[in-house]
């Protein structure tokens, strides 16, 4: 029993070396494995969830995100809509949209956004709608994420 | 008196050591150079000195037969190569070493090995990495940070923390700047403290979903790169980080000659500790040899080594597998070992195998970040400026 116990650690020491090999060597293939086999995503409060609805504009697109609740377990109380204006190019210099994330057929907030000083306003319909959390330049665009809540506040 | 301190470590005969070298110089040129020469000059210089280095240092760390001295050369140089390799990056990225708001909004933050405790609990429920990090492809990509954390874990264990992390040099190098501790008397149930952090931090970014060991304590922001100060928070962030720094990295191992943020900090290290269970490697004493000396408790960077060890016969889980104790045993009666091998048996062996798979993970992972510092010199030499 000792010496089969002394094979094994042998041959496991052994398997170490070839380890660090395939760490390196193998590395991008490990790598895209990893991603594909255990289906993770950036987490939504860092990407912004996914893209739900894409609206063209004929010189920049407005890409809407979903809304943003995710917890660790179930959903949190308050969370975000982030909306994506591309490419910075095709701007205009001001931007007005509405968006209904409800799906209810009305509009749920409007933004507007000032892409030359990045000063931007918002018009909550919704009572969930509170504020703008961030408005950002990107490297090729604007971006705003609106904060929402799922308890309404009586003086809202 | 003569004492026998002479007869260990042992090093291996002089034409092993040669013919063991030469297997790591062919490995060494391959992975190193990814089978091609470099066409710049700088590149050249910078390949053939990373090479004649690693090299080097293992013929010294074989035909000597110490460990600790030569890997830590090797592991400090690691250290500080990414230091002057990622800030240049940076500022010819950037044009400076603060995060901005953009690069997080867009995710195209540098993942780093210390967020990894952070990200399995909402992982494995959420199916989402909490980090504003690319999961593939871009410069320190999320899956080839945990490809490199599976393959040390399943290699080198806790020697991850003095073998592969390229922070671990920096304090390890502090520490041996004074010949004797300052500060000779520290509890040594401080060894615990980064259990209980990891234990906070893994809770705390579940509960958050935010790696928030990164956002608030992270000593290492202070030479890689920080969010840009633009409110309080930050303010106070900036502050906490920049004085573990100074204290942790910088000051205290200065003065106790221990490796404290790794040892009294690290939520990282303290999760490689458990997962160096399905490590081959250990290091173990042999309790017939051993004279209870105490030096390997004097010496240990991690305050590893303690009287129950000495009676157990091995290092206690948070041993980082430098090699300290086994060069500073004056009966040879420390040694990296096997499991499932016998003691002391055939420890120049087991030596051996831990050396060529610790090594060799040292110098395929640090290779390109040592010659992109050793670029960056010669350009500062000759250009007046690190970065193009």
């Amino acid at each position: 029993m000792p010496k089969i116990r002394s094979i094994f650690g042998y041959m496991w020491a052994g398997a170490a070396i070839i380890v660090v090999f395939a760490t390196f060597l193998a590395s991008d293939f490990f790598s895209r494995a990893l991603v594909a086999s255990s289906g993770v995503k950036i987490s939504p409060w860092y990407s912004g969830g996914e893209v739900v609805q894409t609206l063209d504009h004929g010189s920049y697109r407005t890409h809407v995100h979903r809304p943003v609740f995710d917890a660790l377990i179930g959903e949190k109380d308050e969370g975000f809509i982030q909306v994506n204006w591309e490419p910075l190019a095709g701007l205009p210099s001001v931007i007005e949209e509405s968006f209904d994330y409800s799906g209810d057929g009305k509009a749920d907030f409007s933004v507007r956004v000032d892409t030359k000083t990045g000063e931007a306003s918002l018009a909550p319909i919704n009572p969930m709608v509170v504020s703008i959390r961030k408005t950002a330049k990107l490297d090729d665009g604007w971006m705003i994420r609106v904060q929402l809540s799922r308890t309404i506040k009586k003086d809202r | 008196m003569k004492t026998d301190t002479h007869q260990v470590p042992q090093g291996e005969g002089k034409g092993r050591t040669i013919v063991l070298t030469l297997v790591m110089a062919v490995i060494t040129v391959v992975m190193f150079s990814q089978g091609k020469m470099p066409q710049d000059p700088k590149e050249m210089i910078a390949l053939v000195l990373t090479l004649l280095f690693a090299n080097t240092l293992f013929f010294l760390l074989l035909y000597t037969g110490r460990t600790d001295r030569y890997r830590a050369i090797y592991f400090s140089t690691f250290a500080v190569s990414l230091i002057i390799s990622f800030v240049s990056h940076m500022f010819e990225a950037r044009g400076s070493m603060s995060l901005s708001e953009t690069k997080i909004l867009q995710c195209e933050v540098p993942f780093c090995h210390l967020v990894i405790p952070m990200t399995l609990v909402p992982m494995a429920i959420t199916k989402t990495i909490i980090f504003p990090g690319s999961l593939l492809g871009k410069y320190a990509s999320i899956a080839s940070m945990f490809v490199i954390w599976i393959g040390a874990t399943l290699a080198l264990g806790r020697g991850f923390c003095s073998w592969v992390c390229f922070y671990g040099g920096l304090d390890d190098g502090f520490s041996r700047v004074l010949k004797r501790p300052v500060i000779r008397n520290i509890n040594p149930k401080w060894i615990y403290l980064p259990f209980a952090v990891l234990l906070l931090v893994a809770l705390t970014a579940a509960v958050y979903l935010s790696p928030v060991y990164c956002s608030w304590l992270c000593p290492f922001k202070a030479v890689t790169e920080f969010q840009a100060v633009t409110s309080t928070k930050i303010l106070i962030q900036t502050i906490i980080f920049v004085g573990l720094f100074i204290g942790l990295v910088i000051v205290l191992p200065i003065l106790t000659k221990k490796r404290t943020q790794c040892a009294f900090l690290c939520p990282f290290g303290a999760m490689q500790s458990l997962t160096n269970k399905i490590n081959v490697f250990d290091v173990r004493i042999d309790k017939e040899k051993c004279v209870k000396c105490k030096r390997c408790i004097q010496v240990c960077p991690t305050l590893s080594m303690s009287e129950e060890s000495l009676e157990q016969g091995c290092a206690r889980i948070t041993c980082m597998k430098c090699g300290k104790c086994i060069d500073n045993c004056p009966k040879g009666a420390i040694s990296y070992h096997i499991k499932g091998t016998d003691i002391p048996g055939k420890r120049n062996a087991y030596r051996l195998l831990f050396l060529f798979a610790a090594f060799l993970f040292l110098a395929i992972f640090s290779s390109h970040i040592i010659q992109d510092g050793i670029v960056r010199v010669l350009k500062l030499i000759t250009t007046g400026s690190m970065i193009s």
